[in-house]
C-alpha cells in the first residue's frame, strides 16, 4: 500500500507537530536562559519575575515555554496588535520598548522589549517579546507596586506605548538617556535592558533559522494546526465537565484611599456549556476604575480569568490563543477588572485584585462538582516581596533600588493534592524562583534573621494550602526604605468545598528595643539599624472537609511539624496517643463528629475573615516574636 | 594492564587496556553485592587471557572503578538517617529551596520533601554575616545542648550548613569539634570544606546528599577493596567522579557525593578522544543513547564542559547537588521509550520508558506499550534474531500489533509509517537536547563531530545527524561501553577554588595574585604527591561577571596571573567575548567582577593505550534485508558485520552495520568508513527533500 493514500487523508501532519512544538519551546527557553544569567537585578537573575514568548505575524500567543502566565496568556497578542498600529512597517533590526497598561501591557513595572521577525523578503512573520518586572521604572516612589497611586500621574511611571529603542541593532539614544534620566539607578536599568536585547535577539535569530530550515509556509502551517489542536484540547476538555452557571464572590481588602476604604468587592458569574464546549466568564458586573493602583488591564482581567481555568482542569492543555479561543472573558471599558481608561492606574493589576479573580474562577469552578476547581492562593503581597532603595555603606554610599522577593507562599489546596508551598502568587504558579538570603546580603546591605514556614497556618482541608512565611529582614549599617502593598491582612485566601480559609497576612515591625508593633497593610517604611520587619505571608486555602484528609498525610504534617498535635485532633479529627501513633477509635469518633457538623466553605465577608482569625488562633501580635528571637538574641 | 570497571544498572562494562590493546567484556550487574559482578567480569577477561584470575589480577597497575551505587542508594531511599545542623532562623533550606517551577498549571505532582525531614534539622544559635564578620558568636553551651538531643534521634550521620561559612568558617568548624567530642564515631560533612559556593540551598542540598551517603559508601569501597586484595589485586584503586576524573578510593570515602553523577561523565572523555582519532575535530557532540535516556554533552576545543547545576532528578522536583559535573543534558528517549497518543491525538516518546523489565513489547516479558526500540523492529533496523549479538529473540509480530494498534491506528497511518513517526518523535527530542547545548552556549552544531556511544545509539545517529547538518559521525568500536573506555582515558585531577571578590574599578592586584600563587602551590603539592610534578598541567580560571549580575561565566586566565594592569585588561577583554559568543550582547560600561579564582591540576594517568583494531575473520557482508525509511519506503538494505570489516573499507547506505553490542542505520545517500581504530566514520548526506516533505508517494513494497 502507499503511504501517500493516508497522507492524503490525514488532515494534519501530526509528526510535524510534535516536532516543530519541541523545537519552539527550545527557542522560548533559549531566550530565558539568556535575561536570566545576565540580569542585574535580584528581581530578574534570582526571583526569574520575566517571560519570553513568540506571537505569530497575526497577533496569535504561540508558545511561552517555563514563562509566567500572568505575563503572556492574553496581553503580548494585544502588544502585537499595536505595535502593527504604530508601526505598519516594521524593518529588521529593530527592537521597541513597550509598557502601557493602556495598550495591551500587564502593568507598567514590566517592560517589554518586542523585536518583529522579518524575512528576507522583508515580510513580518512573527514577534519574539521579552517582558520583565523592572527593578525601577521612574514611578514616584521607589517601588513599582503602587496601590495608593489615584491614578497614572501620581504613579509616576514613564509609559512606552511601542516606542522603538533600536534600529538597524544599535539603540536609539534619545529613548535610551530618557530612560537613564528617569529611572533609578540607571546603569542596572541599561543592564536589565541589555540582558532584554540579548534574549530577545536570540529568539529572533532562531525563528530566523526555522524559518530558512523548514520555509515560512510550512510555519505557517505549524502555526495553523498547533492553535488548532489546542484549541481541540481545549474544547474536548470543556466537553466533559458538567453544565451551569455559578456566580463567586471575593472581596480584595482596603486601601487608605476614598472610595476604596472598604474594600473591593469582586463579582464573577461563570457559565460552562460542555454542548458548546466553551466557557463564559463575565466581568462587567463589578466596580468602575477605581482611584487607586489596584485596576487591573484588559491583559490581566484575561489572563487572571483564564489562569482559574487552567489551574481547575486536570488535563494540561496547551496555553495560547488556540486554546484560549474557547473561554469567553466578558469585559467592559473603566471597570476595575476590565480595560482601563486613561488615566486610570493600574500599578498593581499583575497581583492584587487579579490574584483574588483567579481564585474566584477556580473556587466556582470546584462548585460544579468535586474533583474540579482549586482554592484560593494566599493574597499577596506581604512585607517581604518589597520595593527595597537606599544606599550601600560597602560600596560607597552607592544608591540601590530592587524589587526583593522572599516571603510569599500560599499554594492552595486542589482535588490532587497539597498547596505548592513556594507557589507564590496565583498568576505564576510557582514557576517564579524566590530569593537566596546570601545573595540578598551580598547585593544589598540587609540581614535576613529568619526563613520558616510557620505552623498551624495552612488552609484545613482534605487537601490543605500551603502554610504561611515568617522573614524577618532589616539594614545593616545603614537605612532602609521599605515599600509594600500587601492585601490579605483581613479578608483571607478562601477554602472550598469545606475546605478552611488560611491564616491572614500580619505586616509587623521590631524596634531596635525589641518591641514588636504591627504594621499597616500598605506602607512605606524607613528602618534604622537595628530595627527589622517581620513579614508573615498568608496561608493558601483548603480544598475539601479536614476531616477527610488521609490520616497518613495528617502524620505527616504533625511529625514535621506544619501542624500541631491539638490542631490535629480539633480541625483533622486525627488523635493521636502518647507515643504519638495514631488512636483509631478515638478518630473514628472525632471524625464522625466533625463530620456531622460539617459546614460549606465560608462565603467572602465578615464571616470568613472571623474564621481565619479563629482558626489560626494567632490574633496576638505578641506571639509573633515568639517564631524567631530576631537581631537582639 | 589497567582495567575499568563500570558498574551500571544491568551490565558491569569492563575494559582491560593491555599495552595498544583494548578489549571489552560485559557481565550481568548484581545489585546486592556488585563486587560479584564486578569479579565475574574480570573472570572473563582473564580466562579470555587464559590466566588464572589472581594471576591476572596481580598484574593490573590500575583500577578504575565507576558505580552507581549512590545515586541507587539515594533513589531507592537506603541513604543514612541524617540530621542537618543550620544557622537558627533558617531550618527550612532545603524546603524552601530557590522556587521554580516548569508547567504552571500541572498539578498532577505533590511538593518535594526536604531531602532532610524538618523534624531531624536543629537550628544552632549563631550568625556570621556576608562580610564574613562575626554577627552573633556561636552559643556552645546551647550548641551541645542541642546535640545531646540530636544523639537521641538515632542519627547517623550529621550534614552542617551554616549561613556564610564561605566567608568565615569559623562556626563550622568549631561545631566540627563539638561533633568530634560529643558524638564521637557519626560522620558529618562541613558544608564550606565540602563545597564553598554562593546560595545557602545549594550548599546546604551538597553537605545533606554527601553526609546521607557516607555510611554506605565508606563501607562499599572498604569492602570491594578487600575483596580485589584479598583475589590477588595490589594496584591502586582509584574512583570515578561526577566531574570527569579521577581520585583514590579514600578520597571518595571522605565525599562520596563526588560519585552521584559518575555514570555518565566519562562518556564524553571517550567521546573526544574518537573525535579528534576518528574525526579530526576538537568540536564533538557526544551522545551516549541506553535503554531510558539519552545523555548529550558538548566537547568544544577539546575541553569537557562542567556545570554547577546537576539535580537529583528532575530540575525543581528533585534535589540540586550543588556541585560541577561533567555537563550532561539527559532526555528522555532511549530504546525503552515508549510512544503514546494523549487526548488530543499528538504523538510523543517517553519520558516514560519500559526499562529493562518489562522492556519493549518485542522482548516478550509482559511490556504492552510500543517502544522505539519495537519501532526499530517493525522499519527492519534491528534483526529479531540477531538482538545483543543473537543472544536474546525478539517477537517482531508483537511490536508490529502494539504499534497498529496503538499508534497507526488512531492517527490512522499505515504501520511502517507509524513506527518512523515514532523515530522521527524521539529524534526530534535528541536533537533538541542537543541544540539546548549547542545553540545556547553559541555553538553551530554543524561545526561539531557526532560521537555515538551507548548500545542504541546506531538506531538513529544517522537521522540526528542530518537534522542537525553534522557532515560526520563517529561510532567507535567500544561505542556500547564507553564510559568504561573513558575511564581509561581520564586524568588524575583536582581543583582548588580561593574567594576573591574584586573588580575592574578598583582591582586588588596583589590580593588576586597572591590567591593565584597558593592556588599553584597547592596544585604542585598535588602533582608531586602523586608522582606526576613533571608532565602535570594547572588551569586557572576566573569567575567573572558584570557588576549587579549574579550568576558568573568561566574566563581561563591567559597566563596565571593577575598581578599587572595589562593582566586585568586581557581578563575584562576575554570576559566581555566569552559573554557575547554565550549572550548574544556585551556591556563595555559595565565593571566586570570576579567572583572566585580556581585552579584546575592535571595528572595525566595513561599510559599506552591507543585503540588496536581486533578484527574478526569472515565475510563482512551477511545478506540483505528489506528495511523502511520514511520518504522512500521499503528498500532492501546490505547487512554487515562491523567487527569482520578491513580499515578502510567503505560502505554505502541503504545498509545495516550490526556487532555484537549495537546496531547502525546507514540511511540511503549516507556512507561509512572503518577507521584503523575500528570506528565506523559516517559520512550522513543530507537531510534528503523527500525526507523534509515526507511521505513521498513513491513507496516501495
Amino acid at each position: 500500500m502507499s503511504s501517500g493514500d493516508s497522507a492524503r487523508e490525514q488532515p494534519r501532519d501530526v509528526v510535524a507537530l510534535a516536532v516543530m512544538t519541541n523545537r519552539m519551546e527550545g527557542v522560548v527557553r533559549k531566550m530565558t536562559n539568556t535575561l536570566f544569567r545576565t540580569a542585574r537585578s535580584t528581581v530578574l537573575n534570582t526571583a526569574r519575575d520575566f517571560s519570553c514568548c513568540i506571537v505569530t505575524a497575526n497577533h496569535e500567543m504561540l508558545v511561552m515555554a517555563e514563562s509566567l502566565p500572568i505575563h503572556v496568556i492574553s496581553g503580548p497578542d494585544v502588544i502585537s496588535r499595536w505595535l502593527r498600529h504604530f508601526h505598519p512597517q516594521p524593518r529588521r533590526g529593530q527592537a521597541f520598548i513597550h509598557n502601557s497598561p493602556y495598550h495591551g501591557n500587564s502593568h507598567a513595572g514590566d517592560h517589554c522589549i518586542v523585536v518583529p521577525v522579518i524575512d528576507d523578503e522583508g515580510r513580518q512573520r512573527a514577534t519574539a517579546i521579552v517582558k520583565a518586572h523592572m527593578a525601577d521604572i521612574g514611578n514616584s516612589e521607589p517601588t513599582t507596586l503602587m496601590a495608593t497611586a489615584r491614578d497614572v500621574y501620581e504613579e509616576g511611571a514613564l509609559i512606552f506605548p511601542c516606542v522603538k529603542i533600536q534600529e538597524n541593532y544599535e539603540d536609539v539614544e534619545d529613548v535610551v538617556r530618557m530612560c537613564m534620566s528617569r529611572i533609578r539607578v540607571p546603569e542596572d536599568w541599561y543592564g536589565d535592558y541589555i540582558g532584554m536585547i540579548g534574549a530577545a535577539r536570540v529568539g529572533e535569530r532562531e525563528l530566523l533559522k526555522v524559518g530558512e530550515e523548514v520555509g515560512w509556509d510550512a510555519f505557517d502551517r505549524y502555526v495553523a494546526d498547533w492553535l488548532d489542536y489546542s484549541e481541540e484540547r481545549m474544547r474536548a476538555t470543556i466537553r466533559e465537565l458538567p453544565a451551569g452557571t455559578r456566580t463567586g464572590y471575593d472581596i480584595h481588602d482596603a486601601v487608605p484611599l476614598r472610595g476604596v476604604e472598604d474594600g473591593v468587592p469582586l463579582k464573577v458569574t461563570v457559565a460552562v456549556d460542555p454542548e458548546s464546549e466553551e466557557i463564559e466568564i463575565d466581568l462587567r458586573d463589578n466596580p468602575d476604575c477605581l482611584p487607586c493602583g489596584l485596576n487591573l488591564t484588559e491583559s490581566t482581567a484575561v489572563t487572571s480569568s483564564l489562569i482559574g481555568v487552567f489551574n481547575s482542569i486536570a488535563e494540561p492543555v496547551p496555553r495560547n490563543t488556540g486554546s484560549g479561543r474557547a473561554v469567553k472573558v466578558l469585559l467592559r471599558e473603566n471597570c476595575v477588572v476590565g480595560i482601563p481608561v486613561h488615566p486610570a492606574s493600574c500599578s498593581m493589576a499583575t497581583s492584587g485584585i487579579a490574584e483574588r479573580l483567579a481564585g474566584i474562577v477556580q473556587r466556582t469552578l470546584a462548585e460544579f462538582a468535586d474533583g474540579l476547581g482549586m482554592a484560593s492562593t494566599g493574597p499577596e503581597c506581604p512585607p517581604a516581596v518589597a520595593g527595597l532603595s537606599g544606599r550601600d555603606p560597602r560600596h560607597e554610599n552607592a544608591p540601590f533600588v530592587d524589587m526583593m522577593i522572599l516571603g510569599n507562599s500560599g499554594g492552595a489546596g486542589h482535588p490532587h493534592g497539597d498547596g505548592w508551598v513556594t507557589n507564590g502568587e496565583t498568576s505564576d504558579g510557582g514557576s517564579m524562583m524566590r530569593d537566596s538570603t546570601e545573595v540578598l546580603e551580598l547585593l544589598r546591605p540587609i540581614r535576613v534573621w529568619s526563613d520558616r514556614i510557620v505552623p498551624d497556618t495552612e488552609g484545613a482541608g482534605r487537601f490543605r494550602g500551603a502554610p504561611s512565611l515568617y522573614i524577618e529582614y532589616g539594614p545593616v549599617d545603614t537605612e532602609l526604605e521599605v515599600l509594600y502593598a500587601a492585601d490579605g491582612t483581613v479578608n483571607p485566601a478562601l477554602g472550598v468545598r469545606g475546605g478552611q480559609s488560611g491564616a491572614l497576612c500580619r505586616p509587623a515591625m521590631r524596634k531596635a528595643d525589641g518591641e514588636i508593633v504591627a504594621l499597616e497593610a500598605w506602607a512605606r517604611v524607613v528602618l534604622q539599624p537595628g530595627e527589622t520587619i517581620i513579614s508573615i505571608s498568608s496561608g493558601g486555602g483548603g480544598y475539601g472537609p479536614p476531616h477527610e484528609r488521609a490520616v497518613e498525610h495528617v502524620l505527616h504534617d504533625v511529625a514535621d511539624g506544619w501542624v500541631s498535635v491539638e490542631r490535629t485532633r480539633e480541625v483533622y479529627g486525627v488523635v493521636l496517643g502518647e507515643d504519638g501513633s495514631v488512636d483509631a477509635e478515638a478518630t473514628r469518633v472525632r471524625r464522625a463528629e466533625l463530620a456531622a457538623t460539617a459546614h460549606d466553605s465560608p462565603a467572602a465577608g465578615a464571616e470568613a475573615a472571623a474564621e481565619a482569625r479563629a482558626v489560626h488562633g494567632r490574633d496576638d501580635d505578641a506571639v509573633l516574636g515568639l517564631l524567631s528571637p530576631g537581631p537582639q538574641a | 594492564m589497567r582495567l575499568a570497571a563500570d558498574t551500571g544498572g544491568t551490565f558491569t562494562d569492563l575494559v582491560v587496556e593491555d599495552g595498544d590493546h583494548v578489549r571489552a567484556y560485559k557481565a550481568s550487574t548484581t545489585p546486592h553485592d556488585p563486587a560479584v559482578g564486578i569479579l565475574a567480569a574480570i573472570g572473563l577477561a582473564a580466562a579470555d587471557a587464559g590466566r588464572e584470575l589472581g594471576d591476572f589480577l596481580g598484574s593490573i597497575e590500575l583500577f578504575i572503578h565507576g558505580t552507581t551505587r549512590a545515586i541507587n542508594a539515594i533513589l531507592t531511599n537506603t541513604t543514612a538517617r541524617t540530621a542537618l545542623l543550620c544557622t537558627r532562623g533558617h531550618p527550612d533550606m532545603l524546603l524552601l529551596r530557590e522556587g521554580g517551577r516548569t508547567e504552571p498549571f500541572d498539578w498532577s505532582y505533590g511538593y518535594p520533601d526536604p531531602y532532610i525531614p524538618r523534624a531531624l534539622t536543629y537550628e544552632i544559635p549563631e550568625r556570621i554575616g556576608s562580610q564574613g564578620e562575626v554577627v552573633q558568636p556561636l552559643d556552645e553551651a546551647a550548641t551541645v545542648a542541642v546535640l545531646q538531643r540530636l544523639a537521641g534521634d538515632r542519627v547517623e550521620s550529621i550534614a552542617v550548613c551554616l549561613l556564610w561559612s564561605i566567608a568565615n568558617p569559623v562556626h563550622e568548624l568549631a561545631l566540627g569539634e563539638l561533633l568530634d567530642r560529643h558524638l564521637p564515631g557519626i560522620p558529618y560533612t562541613l558544608s564550606h570544606a565540602l563545597n564553598p559556593t554562593l546560595r545557602e540551598y545549594r550548599r546546604a542540598s551538597s553537605a545533606a546528599i554527601d553526609a546521607s551517603l557516607k555510611p554506605l559508601m565508606t563501607a562499599y569501597l572498604d569492602s570491594l577493596e578487600g575483596r580485589l586484595r584479598d583475589a590477588g589485586f595490589a594496584g591502586r584503586l582509584l574512583m570515578v567522579t561526577s566531574s570527569g576524573g579521577v581520585v583514590d578510593a579514600a578520597e571518595m570515602g571522605a565525599a562520596p557525593i563526588h560519585s552521584i553523577n559518575s555514570g555518565p561523565a566519562m562518556a564524553p572523555i571517550a567521546g573526544r578522544h574518537y573525535a579528534a582519532l576518528d574525526g579530526n575535530s576538537e568540536n564533538a557532540v557526544v551522545a551516549d543513547t541506553g535503554g531510558t535516556s539519552y545523555d548529550v554533552t558538548l566537547v568544544r576545543r577539546g575541553r569537557i564542559p562542567v556545570t554547577r547545576e546537576t539535580w537529583l532528578g528532575l530540575e525543581y522536583e528533585g534535589h540540586i547537588t550543588g556541585f560541577p559535573a561533567v555537563d550532561v543534558r539527559s532526555v528522555g528517549a532511549g530504546g525503552g521509550s515508549i510512544a503514546w497518543i494523549d487526548g488530543g491525538g499528538l504523538l510523543h516518546v517517553g519520558p516514560q520508558s519500559a526499562g529493562a523489565d518489562p522492556g519493549p513489547v518485542c522482548y516478550g516479558r509482559g511490556g504492552s506499550e510500543p517502544t522505539v526500540t519495537d519501532a526499530c523492529v517493525v522499519l527492519g533496523y534491528i534483526d529479531p534474531d540477531y538482538f545483543l549479538g543473537g543472544e536474546m529473540e525478539l517477537d517482531a509480530a508483537a511490536s508490529r500489533s502494539a504499534i497498529a494498534e496503538l499508534i497507526a491506528s488512531p492517527l490512522r497511518l499505515d504501520v511502517h509509517e507509524a513506527a518512523a513517526a515514532i523515530m522521527a518523535v524521539a529524534t526530534e527530542r535528541m536533537v533538541q537536547a542537543i541544540e539546548e547545548i549547542t545553540v545556547n552556549q553559541g555553538v553551530d552544531p554543524r561545526s561539531a563531530v557526532l560521537v555515538g556511544g551507548g548500545g542504541a545509539a546506531g538506531l538513529n545517529a544517522v537521522a540526528i545527524a542530518r537534522r542537525l547538518g553534522s557532515r560526520r559521525v563517529v561510532i567507535p568500536q567500544a561505542g556500547a561501553v564507553l564510559s568504561a573506555r573513558g575511564a581509561l582515558m581520564s586524568d588524575l585531577t583536582s581543583e582548588f577554588a580561593a574567594a576573591v571578590f574584586t573588580g575592574s574599578d578598583g582591582f586588588d592586584f596583589e590580593r588576586a595574585d597572591a590567591a593565584l600563587d597558593e592556588l599553584r602551590a597547592r596544585c604542585e603539592d598535588f602533582a608531586e604527591r602523586n608522582g606526576s610534578a613533571e608532565e602535570a598541567e594547572i588551569e586557572f580560571i576566573a569567575e567573572a561577571r558584570y557588576r549587579h549580575q549574579v550568576w558568573q561565566l568561566d574566563v581561563r586566565l591567559r597566563d596565571g596571573r593577575l598581578g599587572t594592569a595589562e593582566h586585568v585588561a586581557n581578563l575584562v577583554e576575554d570576559f566581555h567575548a566569552v559573554h557575547e559568543e554565550v549572550y548574544a550582547v556585551r556591556d563595555e560600561r559595565a565593571v566586570v567582577e570576579i567572583v572566585n579564582l580556581r585552579a584546575r591540576v592535571t595528572c595525566p594517568l595513561r599510559g599506552g593505550g591507543k585503540d588496536t583494531l581486533v578484527r574478526e575473520h569472515g565475510h563482512s557482508s551477511s545478506g540483505m534485508r528489506g528495511v523502511y525509511f520514511s520518504g522512500i519506503g521499503k528498500v532492501n538494505a546490505a547487512i554487515l558485520r562491523l567487527e569482520a570489516m578491513a580499515p578502510g573499507a567503505q560502505f554505502a547506505g541503504p545498509a545495516i552495520i550490526e556487532s555484537s553490542f549495537t546496531t547502525i542505520v546507514l540511511n540511503p545517500g549516507a556512507s561509512a568508513e572503518r577507521t584503523a581504530s575500528g570506528s565506523l566514520a559516517v559520512l550522513p548526506g543530507a537531510l534528503g527533500a523527500s525526507e523534509s516533505g515526507r511521505r513521498s508517494s513513491e513507496a516501495v513494497g
